[in-house]
């Protein structure tokens, strides 16, 4: 999948200007073509690091928006350069935040094409219009409107029955851009359905977020964009609030859920799935959200209630209480690691020990591609029969995990997200509101 | 412990190929099948999450009907499935449609046209439509040129027909309602519905071939002595006499379910798996099949029709005395035949497929048989020598697959006897399998054609079958009907097919 520009030079316009400019633009077309009957996608994409990574000449390339491989690679080098621990995730909120506040570049000028270069997997699915809110660095930047027309490639439209949209960049200061936002109903046609694409970080812009967010639009989140607290109070407020949500993160922990649930598929060990006496999980940096998402997702399938929790150092403490009524531990451990994955959080391992009666006992490892298992491989494991396993790293970009939920997307969340974002928000407010004893 | 229990880690994550934007339209809504089969499935995926929001069904038969009267029916025919999840079907029926339409009435299809522009508006799916055609078989060639009449499968990306089968009752018919839908739909539109490939156990013999390196250096003359395709059923044919009549078991299940297995069981292996890459090599080995004798089909061909049996308790009539049926009827309830195919792979193998109806169990496998070891060293157990490796893919029921090969026998002798190594989906999967129609539906509407036959797939089919079908029209008293006991494993003369190669039918 390759980006793709739009069809012709996108025109600069007032955004007074953009509605009516937007009806003319198919009215010509001999067919009468008015859009594709698909759905319109609303993109708030601030690329703080990357704007951020231009302006200090680290990323020679145009800001595009997108996760691309130049630009983890630009970030890995701006952690360096800039003697950041070596532990930062190169697309972190902390590196971003942390680059704010490097001198220079300040005249450097960059070629900034956010929201005019489409992944060519989304063009495929032939939105009918797409709208980049493209925040700039320079606070203070005036509002430009640019309006162009895009067709999918003809090698990706596969000979037959493309049909084309348009797309509209709303590109300014926050606060400029927070100005037109009343723009936006009038471009978004209520028949047809309206993602919104939330880029940047969960807590930050607040007011545009909640401007833009209303349901019925269907939300595209990253809680690890963002620090825990707001990205994991967001989630589970806005699901819990009936909006249909989409979470990356939660995608991300797709090989973890699928491989823990691969090793109780054989029927002779299903049983201890009853029986779990201690969950450890692993987790690079202190960015918990995905900790907190794949441990309530095991809560809450296996029915334990969360007694209480609290944080100790590294380490955020759990207590459930199975069905039967007896204990579970379940720790979080934050481990600092020298060559972190792209994304802040990501699980490094995981550890479930189960106690069946009448039976040896049985520990399931279940370690990182590339993390390794060393450190869940302590402890008293040698008396138990012991199952462990590789997870395989399948991140893939974000662009491939957007294209996925625009493909065929609901109008309700995905009820495991939604009862794991549920009980690992109520997780976090145990360890926030507690003390360590 | 109970062995149905389901892994709960398991439930909710078989959303992996989410179905995208789009309207399902059934021709034959009426019928038996749209709720027996195709709601129950579409609901299912409703369930599984696997149907977008954007999504809609527009019943299409003769009868009269409102949507209303479509919503309500369905829900009163799928009573049993909706009442666990009565929240679940309220969402679901609100994509229900339903539009009166008689294919062969232009002004029908006109309407149907403005009508699916309608719930495109209504449901956002998008433009794309699938058309499955539910009808009797002989109005498959002209509904296809009815709906490409109308312009509804213009748009090769957006425009998908299924079709059931049976796809042709010959050759020649094939051929010909190929050449009808082709001149309709292009190739990638046109799914060609065989059920036996959705089952798990089918696909994974292709999984089992390729995924492994164990298995692929030994599937070749070189080990492979013979193999057994068997399905066998235990009903008789029950309420679909005006049916089978027509057709028997030959036409029934070998020239496709069987096929197919044999198929998938001995292609080459794809250089990707792709569509096309793997019905190329489908089509490949089908061409290469011939019966063992075309010149003289009736010596590898056994024909048998169930006569009475069971028990007091159970009586079972026999065919000729089912409702439906002629009493003088000569439609074959069971058929064995015997088939080489000329390739570098399989040259001299043969193949053993048989199908037949109140058979002693219910059961589809693949069998293939190694070669004998070289050199006997050990005597067997039971005395003579050791019995021949034999790997067995169980396709239905216990799917799974076991491995039979000689060990040694507890003692001080060295005597061999042979063990069964065994893999059970039930025992190693956390979740059932889904239903035939659901896997088939979810496929047509993603687009994907892996499971469904292409034309020269259904004519090379058709093909190996020929010599026979020709020979019962020209020469019938050729080809006997043997009567066999209901509850049996077939007539003694299809014993005798083997018996001259000095093999043995399976007894599982």
């Amino acid at each position: 999948m390759v980006p793709q520009l739009t069809l012709q030079a996108p025109l600069k316009l007032p955004p007074s200007a953009v509605p009516s400019h937007l009806q003319q633009l198919w009215a010509d077309s001999d067919d009468g073509y008015n859009g594709a009957a698909t759905f319109t996608l609303v993109v708030w994409e601030p690329a703080w690091l990357e704007q951020h990574l231009a302006r200090l000449g680290l990323l020679e390339e145009a800001v595009m928006g997108m996760q691309r491989p130049c630009l983890v690679d630009a970030a890995r080098r701006a952690i360096s350069t800039y003697g950041l621990p070596s532990s930062t995730a190169p697309l972190s909120h902390t590196l971003a935040q942390a680059l704010v506040t490097q001198p220079g570049g300040e005249s450097q000028s960059f070629d900034d094409l956010r929201g005019q270069a489409i992944e060519s997997s989304i063009s495929e699915l032939q939105p009918h219009r797409m709208i980049t809110l493209a925040p700039t660095i320079a606070a203070e930047q005036p509002i430009d409107a640019l309006v162009a027309a895009y067709c999918p490639l003809p090698e990706d439209s596969h000979g037959g029955g493309s049909v084309c949209g348009d797309v509209l960049v709303l590109r300014g200061g926050a606060a400029a851009i927070a100005g037109e936002l009343d723009l936006l109903p009038q471009l978004i046609p209520s028949h047809l359905p309206c993602w919104v694409l939330w880029e940047g970080a969960l807590g930050e812009h607040l007011d545009i977020f909640e401007r833009l967010t209303v349901p019925p639009q269907r939300l595209i989140v990253d809680t690890a964009l963002g620090h825990t607290t707001p990205s994991m109070g967001i989630l589970a407020q806005r699901i819990a609030a009936g909006q249909a949500v989409y979470d990356l993160n939660w995608y991300r922990l797709g090989a973890w859920r699928e491989s823990l649930a691969m090793t109780f598929d054989a029927q002779d060990r299903r049983e201890s799935l009853n029986h779990v006496s201690q969950v450890d999980i692993d987790l690079e940096g202190d960015q918990l959200c995905q900790g907190l998402l794949l441990g309530a997702w095991i809560a809450s399938r296996l029915q334990w209630s969360l007694q209480g929790g609290h944080r100790h150092g590294d380490t955020s403490f759990y207590s459930f209480q199975r069905p039967d009524g007896v204990k579970v531990d379940m720790n979080l451990v934050s481990v600092p690691v020298g060559l972190p994955k792209a994304h802040a959080g990501s699980i490094m391992g995981l550890r479930l020990l189960c106690k069946p009666p009448n039976r040896r006992g049985l520990s399931v490892v279940l370690c990182g591609e590339a993390s390794g298992c060393m450190r869940l491989e302590g402890g008293d494991i040698s008396s138990r029969d012991l199952v462990e396993a590789i997870v395989p790293l399948v991140e893939g970009s974000l662009e491939v995990q957007e294209t996925r939920v625009l493909a065929g997307g609901h109008d309700t969340t995905n009820p495991l997200l939604a009862t794991a974002a549920h009980l690992a928000d109520k997780m976090l407010a145990a360890t926030v509101s507690s003390k360590a004893p | 412990m109970a062995a149905t229990l389901t892994n709960p880690l398991r439930i909710g994550l078989r959303q992996e190929r989410v179905i995208p934007p789009q309207c399902l339209i059934i021709f034959g809504a009426s019928g038996d099948l749209t709720h027996r089969k195709l709601i129950p499935a579409l609901f299912e995926l409703f369930l599984q999450r696997r149907l977008p929001s954007e999504f809609a069904v527009l019943g299409c038969a003769r009868r009269p009907w409102s949507d209303e009267v479509f919503r309500q029916t369905m829900a009163q025919r799928l009573q049993p499935i909706i009442a666990p999840n009565p929240q679940a079907w309220e969402f679901f029926s609100q994509g229900l449609f339903y539009e009166p339409v008689d294919l062969q009435q232009p002004g029908h299809l006109e309407r149907l046209g403005q009508r699916l522009e309608q719930v495109d508006r209504l449901r956002a799916t998008r433009g794309a439509r699938t058309f499955y055609l539910s009808v009797s078989p002989a109005f498959y060639g002209s509904g296809a040129r009815a709906l490409a009449g109308a312009g509804l499968l213009a748009d090769p990306q957006r425009s998908r027909l299924v079709i059931e089968k049976p796809f042709g009752t010959d050759y020649a018919s094939a051929q010909q309602l190929n050449r009808v839908v082709k001149s309709s739909a292009q190739e990638n539109q046109i799914f060609r519905i065989d059920h036996y490939l959705c089952k798990e156990t089918v696909q994974n013999i292709m999984v089992l071939r390729f995924a492994n390196s164990i298995f692929e250096p030994l599937w070749n003359r070189n080990h492979i002595s013979s193999v057994q395709i068997t399905a066998a059923e235990t009903v008789g044919v029950e309420q679909r006499a005006s049916y089978y009549e027509q057709s028997g078991a030959l036409k029934d299940m070998v020239q496709n379910h069987l096929t197919q297995m044999l198929a998938l069981t001995t292609m080459e292996p794809p250089g990707r798996f792709e569509p096309e890459p793997i019905r190329n090599e489908k089509a490949k080995v089908l061409q290469a099949a011939r019966l063992a004798n075309p010149e003289q089909p009736w010596t590898c061909c056994v024909r048998g029709q169930y006569g009475s049996g069971g028990t007091a308790e159970r009586p079972l009539v026999s065919y000729r005395n089912e409702p439906g049926v002629n009493p003088n009827s000569t439609t074959e309830t069971y058929v064995a035949v015997k088939l080489l195919i000329d390739n570098w792979r399989w040259q001299g193998v043969p193949f053993y497929l048989r199908t037949g109806k109140h058979m002693a169990k219910r059961l589809s496998e693949v069998a293939l048989t190694f070669r004998d070891a070289p050199v006997h060293l050990f005597d067997a157990a039971t005395g003579g020598v050791s019995s021949n490796n034999q790997f067995v893919i169980r396709i239905q029921p216990d799917e799974g697959a076991t491995f039979r090969f000689e060990v040694k026998a507890p003692g001080s002798g060295m005597r061999s006897r042979p063990i069964a190594m065994d893999f059970s989906y039930l025992d190693s999967f956390g979740e059932p399998s889904d239903e035939g129609y659901v896997r088939l539906l979810a496929d047509a509407m993603l687009g994907d054609p892996t499971l469904f036959t292409r034309s020269d797939e259904v004519e090379a089919a058709w093909r190996l079958y020929t010599p026979i079908l020709e020979g019962l029209k020209q020469s019938p008293e050729k080809f006997p009907v043997h009567s066999y006991e209901a509850g049996t494993w077939g007539p003694a003369e299809s014993d005798e097919l083997l018996s001259r190669d000095g093999l043995l039918w399976r007894r599982p």
